[in-house]
This record gives structure tokens, C-alpha cells and sequence, in this order.
């Protein structure tokens, strides 16, 4: 419990953390505006354009950040010796950590149904434009998810690469990059990379890609393993 | 019990051995000096006492046991190792805040330690703004948190002014004087001498000595300086007799090692020959500390 606090405020008392949640309303909430706005109305009515996930990926990219700054902010400023001398028992940090992504995840899940239905939708039906309640729901619960799950994602990889911006290199590399290449030179298991498998779970109109609901529990599943191998590794690795 | 034990402690990093079968204890009540040049071992030794590196073999105790198994680690240490170890954009108060949460403390003692290193007008400010000397402060003030039995600092005095390192002295005096043990490490004699009880003094990762600073001053080994008409003469009894001699370039004086004043007057009266001068060669502190740990080159 006292380690959850702790990293609770240590998430909240940086800017960066205000400034990357800002940042990711701000261009949600302009790439949803633009798109609706200013989109061919036949193709939205068509649905040909996905408007749950307009500008999704960034914002992922974006809690992704959020939690891998979490993790090795402490190695980046050196605050990971005092957090151990307190704390010995390391796994319980890893673990708090764990908990305090989850919970700005799902901060920033919120903003972003919030920022996209308030703007998106609304300017929709102010054109005519019907979206039913099905598609809605589902759009938001895929993309709410892979946000949560980037942040933890980011959290687990930070834990266990400890480097800031190596983790965050890897980072992009894993969701934006090494997929793509698989499905590219045809290789089936392009689909079960971690970038491949948010859009899947986002509902990225594509063929190549599993289904929702295993993209989901594929992208979770990297969240557990890398957690748990984080935590193993903080265990045991030195705190230099 | 010793309040910290470091028993035949090895470290060592690939090729490089930063500690080296070291063995010493801590008493609570006073401040003991870690002392050693660059390189010689002080930081790691510190870091496998709080649990952070593991020790390559032998031991690192606080309160007889390694610091993974103290019931209350909070209140038996506290530690001060980089003054630069806090995240620049918080607040020295949300730092010591993130720090008390973890150790279970109210806010209100992190208002207390603030008061207590007088940062109470800066505690708001972001800490990249922070002088060296703020720093130091806020590090101690996190040390402090706990109300620890065990207070240990790297380089406390690191980048204070005299006026700075004179308010960490009485504040380190006062707590030793409160019954805790209070451990700094300083690579530089002069900036802790006035501070400390006793030294432990490390060099190439190895104890050089440990005892009270008036044992690390005291002259059994600082060299005599003898004078005499028949110097050459006195040089060869004093070199039979085991002594070390230099000589200064002059013809009738010349400096002895290992062997204290009375050996040499007696020598030298035994076999007749007068003595104009024999007095302890002048060596500050700081001369002292060189010759036990070897000038310069300690980078490993
Ligand atoms: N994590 C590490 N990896 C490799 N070598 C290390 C590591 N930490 C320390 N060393 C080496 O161990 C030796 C002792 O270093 P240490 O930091 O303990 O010395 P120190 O006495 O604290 O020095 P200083 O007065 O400069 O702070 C040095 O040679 C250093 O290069
Ligand atoms: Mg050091």
C-alpha cells in the first residue's frame, strides 16, 4: 500500500506526466475534429472511415511513453536508490508501478472516449451522419484497452530495459516497426507482434490482422510476461 | 553490538576489485569518517551495506544482519548516497513526499526534516533550480525521514561552502550525540577531520586503518627529523637497528622512519654521539592521509 502511494506521487508530481496526457487530448481531439469536420460525408456514412480510432495509435504511443517513463525515471535520475533503500523487497515497487500504469491507463482511456466521442460523434451527428451504439461501444472498449495495455506494456518493458530511451526506442520499434516488417515478408507471425496486435485490438480494418478479442489477450499476455520478468529482474539485478 | 559490520568484504566488477577483503565496524554515538581517494571503494562498500550491490563474498551488516532482512529498514537506516539522485522537476518537498509515502510517513515529517536542514523557504521550488548545497541538504533531509538509528552519507560535504560544511558538522555532532551512528565517506581529510570521532580509512579497496583521528595522527609513524654532527655515523646504527633513514641532502640532518624519538636518543647516547635536533617532522592531517593511502593514481 505504501508503495502504491509512493508511485502514485511520483507519477503525478512531474510535469511530464500533465504535459503527455495533454498532449495526447490536444491531438485527439484534433485529428477527431479534422476528420469528422472536414471528411467526405459519404464516406463516413459508409463507415469507411474508422472514427473510434482516429489518431489512436499515437495516443497510444503516447501512454506507452507515459508508463516507460514511470519505470525508468528511477534509474534516469537516480531516485532508484532511495526507492530501494526504502522499499527492499523490489517487487512490490515493480508491482505498485504496475498498479499506478493501470490506473493513469485508464485516466487516459477515459480522456480519449471522452475527447473523441464529445468531438467526433457530435460533429458526425450534427452532419447526419448515424453511428449505432454496437459499433460505438466496441470501437471505444478496443481502443480503451490498448491504451491501458500500452501503458502497462511501457511500465514491464521500462522495469526490465531500465535505460530511458533504449526502453522507448524499443518501445516503437516492437509497436510501430517490427510487425509491419513480419506481415510484410509474409510472415504469419507478423500478427502476433505486440504493434500487429493493438491493431487488432483496436479494429484496424485489415485482413492480416487477429481477431479483436485475440489481440487483445495476445497484447495482455506480453503485459503479464514482461511484468512478471520485471519483476524477477529487479529482484535480482543489482541497483547500480 | 557494532551498528555496522563489514566482515572480509569483496566486490568485485569483472577485472576491477572495488572492495577488497574489508573488514570494520561502526559505533553507534559518534561519526566515523569512510575516508579514501577516488576509486578506492567507499560508494560500493555503502551500496552492499543498504542492500543495493550484492557483496562477491563476505558480509555487510547493519545491526548484525544483511539489510534485506531488517524488520524495520526505515528506522534503522537512513542514507544519503548522491545529492544528484532526485528527479529535477519535482519539488524538494514532493521528493521527500514520494519517499515518506514508501516508508509509511505522515507528511508532516517531511515538513520536520525540511525544518530540520532549513530548506523550509525552497521546499517548493523544483529542484532543478537547486544549488549543490540545497541538494545536500534535501539528500539529508531524505536520510533523516525515518528518525534513523543509522545515518549513512557519501560525500556529504561535497560542494559546501565553509559556512555550509560548518552547519553540517554540528548537525552531524548533534546526532551521534543523540546515540546514533553516523557514517560519512570523504576522499578529503581536511573537509571531515573536524567532524569526525574516528576514521576508517580505506585505500585500493583495502583498510589502511581504522581507530580514533587522534590514532591516525598520532606520530608512531610520522619520520623523525635528527640532527647531528655524526649523522653518517648514527645512520648506519639506526639502519641496523631496523630504522628507515632518508637523508635531506644536507650532510648533518637526515629523516627516520620507524623508529620513534626515545629509540633514537637512546641509540645515539649509547654510542656517544650528539644530537643537535630531534624532533617529529611537521605533517598535517592531510599528509598523513596521502601516505596511507598511496598519492594519486588510485583510478582503478
Ligand atoms: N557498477 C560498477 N561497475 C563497474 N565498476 C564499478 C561499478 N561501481 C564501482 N566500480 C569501480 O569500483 C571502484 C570503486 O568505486 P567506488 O565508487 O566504490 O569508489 P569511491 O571510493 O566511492 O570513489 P569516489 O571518491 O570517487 O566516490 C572503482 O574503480 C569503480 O570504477
Ligand atoms: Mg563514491
Amino acid at each position: 500500500m505504501n508503495a502504491l502511494k509512493s508511485e502514485w506521487l511520483k507519477l503525478v508530481s512531474v510535469r511530464t506526466t500533465w504535459g503527455l496526457l495533454g498532449a495526447m487530448v490536444l491531438i485527439e481531439g484534433l485529428a477527431a475534429g479534422l476528420v469528422t469536420g472536414l471528411g467526405d460525408i459519404e464516406d463516413l456514412r459508409r463507415g469507411n472511415v474508422a472514427t473510434f480510432i482516429i489518431g489512436t495509435h499515437l495516443a497510444t504511443v503516447f501512454m506507452f511513453t507515459l508508463g516507460a517513463l514511470l519505470s525508468t525515471n528511477e534509474f534516469r535520475h537516480g531516485t532508484a536508490n532511495s526507492t530501494y533503500v526504502v522499499t527492499p523487497k523490489r517487487e512490490r515497487v515493480v508491482l505498485a508501478k504496475l498498479a499506478v500504469g493501470l490506473a493513469v491507463g485508464v485516466v487516459g482511456a477515459l480522456l480519449y472516449i471522452a475527447v473523441n466521442a464529445g468531438l467526433g460523434l457530435s460533429i458526425l451527428s450534427s452532419r447526419g451522419v448515424v453511428v449505432d451504439a454496437d459499433t460505438a461501444v466496441n470501437g471505444y472498449v478496443g481502443v480503451g484497452v490498448g491504451l491501458v495495455l500500452g501503458c502497462l506494456f511501457g511500465v514491464a518493458l521500462g522495469s526490465l530495459l531500465r535505460n530511458q530511451v533504449l526502453t522507448i526506442i524499443v518501445g516503437l520499434v516492437l509497436f510501430l516497426l517490427a510487425g509491419t516488417v513480419a506481415l510484410f515478408i509474409g510472415s504469419d507471425v507478423g500478427r502476433y507482434f505486440p504493434g500487429e496486435a493493438l491493431l487488432a485490438l483496436q479494429n484496424t480494418p485489415s485482413v492480416d490482422l487477429l481477431s479483436q478479442t485475440d489481440g487483445g489477450l495476445v497484447l495482455a499476455a506480453y503485459c503479464v510476461v514482461l511484468g512478471i520478468a520485471g519483476m524477477i529482474f529487479t529482484r535480482q539485478r543489482e541497483i547500480t | 553490538m557494532a551498528e555496522i559490520t563489514v566482515q572480509r568484504l569483496t566486490k568485485r566488477y569483472g577485472e576491477t576489485l572495488a572492495v577488497d577483503d574489508l573488514s570494520f565496524t561502526v559505533q553507534a554515538g559518534r561519526v566515523t569518517g569512510f575516508l579514501g581517494p577516488n576509486g578506492s571503494g567507499k560508494s560500493t562498500t555503502m551500496r552492499a551495506l543498504l542492500g543495493l550491490v550484492r557483496p562477491t563474498s563476505g558480509r555487510a551488516l547493519i545491526m548484525g544482519r544483511p539489510f534485506a532482512e531488517l524488520s524495520d529498514p526505515v528506522r534503522a537506516v537512513g542514507a544519503a548516497l548522491d545529492a544528484h539522485d532526485v528527479h529535477p522537476g519535482r519539488s524538494g518537498r514532493a521528493h521527500l513526499r514520494t519517499i515518506a509515502a514508501a516508508a509509511g510517513l505522515p507528511t508532516s515529517r517531511v515538513d520536520e526534516v525540511l525544518d530540520m536542514v532549513e530548506l523550509t523557504p525552497a521546499r517548493d521550488r523544483r529542484v532543478k533550480g537547486y544549488s549543490m548545497g540545497m541538494r545536500q541538504r534535501l539528500a539529508l533531509a531524505a536520510a533523516l525521514l525515518g528518525d534513523p538509528k543509522i545515518l549513512m552519507l557519501d560525500e556529504p560535504a561535497n560542494g559546501l561552502d565553509p559556512q555550509g560544511m560548518r552547519w553540517l558538522r554540528d548537525i552531524l555532532v548533534r546526532l551521534a550525540g543523540e546515540g546514533r551512528a553516523v557514517l560519512i565517506s570523504s576522499h578529503v581529510l581536511s573537509e571531515v577531520e573536524q567532524t569526525v570521532d574516528s576514521v576508517v580509512v580505506i585505500g585500493a579497496g583495502r583498510l589502511v586503518m581504522q581507530g580514533s583521528l587522534a590514532e591516525l595522527v598520532k606520530g608512531d609513524r610520522r619520520p623523525a627529523l635528527v640532527r647531528s654532527p655524526r649523522a653518517a655515523e648514527l645512520r648506519e646504527l639506526l639502519e641496523d637497528a631496523g630504522a628507515s633513514v632518508a637523508s635531506d641532502g644536507r650532510r648533518d640532518s637526515m629523516h627516520v622512519h620507524n623508529a620513534s624519538l626515545e629509540e633514537i636518543g637512546t641509540l645515539a647516547a649509547d654510542h656517544g654521539i650528539p644530537i643537535f635536533e630531534l624532533t617529529h617532522e611537521v605533517t598535517t592531517l592531510e599528509d598523513r592521509f596521502l601516505e596511507l593511502t598511496g598519492e594519486g593514481g588510485n583510478v582503478r
